[in-house]
């Protein structure tokens, strides 16, 4: 077509085969954190993948030197669901190496235009989704109740099989629907809202789980006692009767409220419970002190679970 | 300049490592588990699989996904820790404890609060090694979990030399020096930094905790207690960290039905139970408000 750009009539038409944007697949999905760095992020990491592309597309070396160049600078996404902008740059690069007009501001537009949204969802999705729901099947499962020693350890197999083929299987789904459906088939699958409809059902499905999990490791520990004339109540037994578990869930609420509405950082939130935690087990009157013997102390207990939890046991 | 089939080199070594790893750490557990009731494998071979399997979870060897999504996290380290010390029930028990406060830990843009993978592998060791049960670990995967950032944020900005050792064989057209600049010299400064820290934390460490635990038992027991309080508290901070991402638009009510679900029943759903459920609610979630769907691509936050 164009005539002008730089001696490109005359060359012979390279054609990618699928073996060569799988390769290209591979490299990124081993090696995208393989380099990660402030200056960069996975810069590095996305040149590296382009390597096997550039490669078969690029003979002469200008060419090499000014395709290398092009994809080591500044790029971030999520690695797996944002491998769609990898597989739409490797249709450009390709249209390109056949002459079509297509010069390094379009490539770079293209990665710099979705490498933020796609980390966006990708994020949500892998990490904010998938992860944390494959997670808790996991550690339900490893953990099994309170008591030490029943649970059972496939559960960390389990996970760690179905989230690697969860999240390979998501990534070559991703990079080939960038590469068949090219720039502006990305575009389109983005404005469609089939992802913000999988972003959804993950997220109510999440919550579910997520909210299973609080009861299940969320404890909290009361120790006030109300003294009415000859009664003694005690205010974590109270408190059950109204819900089990209202405890748990107002704190968990409460942790959330902190750290989402009034912006108090976790490291702070770890901090502070640790210190509230310490003083909560702080035998201040004589009477009150842990029983050393029995490690069963009459001030502390769980107000759903009323047998005391075992205490740690010294090594051997 | 230009070798054909030089560039998977690195995939090459990638899948060969995994494969021998995860082979010789599966083909091991047995010899291991057995070697620890009966004469105690060697505490410098322990320390250095421990260390290994914390290189490995930041490494990309494991097929990327195998290392952040999976050794990564504190559950499946702690398993391994679990083998790799004979106790693969406690290891995870553990792990799981431990994974719980990472449940909303979301590393984007290159910033992270804390490191799980520390946590798991180097906290597992500790906590197995010092004798401590899965409640009170808790609070001593925070503590070296915490630390654990300083490997990352040393690597972070350190690795930003090999960018530019990249930007010079680009300059010369050398497409595998492009290739290695990012896979193999960042690796082996990433494996100097990672491995010999938790190597020496986990074989001079596992005595001091036993030695601490024990002083502790006898002179100021409120202090487990605390760790056990805190056990039951901090994962609070876990799931509210994930909240952040999905307890939002019209999906937020989903948490207090899963939540009541696993509280009326006291523990009689299992977490595949509600899984289930959950898939179930989600599906028709989506069918019934349609195309109502969140705009998901709008930015995050609050």
């Amino acid at each position: 077509m164009t005539t002008e750009s730089g001696g490109m009539t005359d060359r012979t038409p390279v054609k990618l085969d699928r073996s060569d944007v799988r390769r290209a697949f591979w490299l990124w999905t081993f090696f995208s954190h393989a380099n990660y760095n402030y200056e960069r992020l996975q810069g590095t990491a996305f040149a590296h993948a382009m390597t096997p592309i550039i490669r078969k597309l690029y003979k002469d070396p200008e060419e090499i030197k000014a395709a290398l160049k092009r994809h080591l600078v500044f790029f971030n996404t999520e690695p797996n669901v944002g491998g769609v902008i990898h597989g739409a740059v490797i249709a450009m690069e390709e249209q390109r190496a056949n002459g079509a007009d297509i010069d390094d501001d379009a490539i770079n537009s293209v990665k710099s235009g979705l490498m933020g949204p796609l980390a966006g969802v990708g994020d949500t999705i892998d990490q904010g989704t998938i992860t944390p729901i494959l997670l808790s099947l996991g550690i339900g499962i490893a953990a099994g109740s309170a008591a030490p020693g029943d649970g059972n350890p496939i559960g960390a197999l389990i996970y760690l099989v179905a989230e690697v083929a969860v999240m390979t299987a998501l990534a070559y789904f991703f990079w080939f629907q960038g590469y068949d459906r090219g720039r502006e088939g990305v575009t389109s699958l983005l404005r469609s809202g089939a992802l913000d409809r999988l972003v959804t059902g993950a997220g109510a499905l999440g919550n579910l789980v997520l909210g299973a999990l609080a009861f299940q490791f969320v404890h909290v520990f009361v120790t006030v006692s109300l003294i009415v004339g000859d009664g003694h109540f005690e205010l974590a037994k109270l408190l059950a009767q109204i819900m089990p578990g209202i405890l748990p869930l107002l704190f968990t609420l409460l942790t959330w409220y902190l750290l989402t509405r009034r912006r108090v950082s976790a490291i702070w939130l770890l901090v502070i419970y640790l210190v509230v935690a310490m003083v909560g087990a702080f035998p201040f009157f004589a009477g009150s002190a842990v029983d050393p013997t029995t490690q069963c102390p009459s001030i502390l207990h769980e107000f759903y679970q009323p047998e005391c939890i075992p205490a740690a046991t010294p090594a051997p | 300049m230009r070798r054909v089939n030089a560039s998977p080199l690195a995939v090459r070594v990638g899948l060969l490592l995994t494969t021998v790893l995860f082979g010789a750490l599966f083909l091991a557990s047995p010899t291991l588990a057995q070697n620890e009731s009966a004469a105690g494998t060697s505490d410098v071979v322990k320390a250095a699989l421990v260390a290994l399997g914390y290189y490995l979870s930041n490494s990309p060897f494991l097929a990327g996904n195998g290392g952040f999504f999976g050794l990564y996290r504190p559950l499946v380290a702690g398993f391994f820790v679990g083998v790799i010390f004979g106790d693969p029930v406690k290891g995870a028990e553990i792990g799981a404890a431990i994974n719980v406060l990472y449940l909303g830990f979301i590393s984007a843009g290159g910033s992270i609060p804390a490191d799980p993978s520390v946590a798991g592998w180097v906290g597992t060791a500790l906590a197995l090694g010092g004798g401590l049960d899965a409640q009170a670990a808790i609070a001593l995967g925070v503590a070296v979990g915490l630390l654990g950032t300083i490997v990352f944020f040393t690597r972070m900005s350190v690795d930003a030399t090999f960018a530019h050792v990249a930007d010079a064989a680009a300059e010369r057209g050398d497409i595998t020096g492009v290739a290695r600049a990012n896979w193999l010299w960042p690796q082996i400064f990433l494996f100097i930094i990672s491995f010999v820290p938790a190597f020496l934390a986990v074989y001079f460490g596992s005595a001091a905790v036993s030695d601490g635990i024990t002083w502790l038992n006898t002179n100021a027991p409120w202090v487990l207690r605390g760790f056990e309080i805190a056990g039951g508290l901090l994962p609070a901070i876990g799931i509210a960290l994930n909240m952040r991402f999905i307890f939002r638009g019209t999906v937020w009510p989903y948490f207090f039905i899963g939540f009541v679900m696993a509280a009326a029943s006291n523990g009689g759903l299992n977490i595949v139970t509600i899984g289930v459920i959950g898939i179930a609610l989600a599906a028709l979630h989506v069918f019934l408000i349609g195309d109502r769907a969140e705009r998901a691509m709008q930015p995050r936050g609050a």
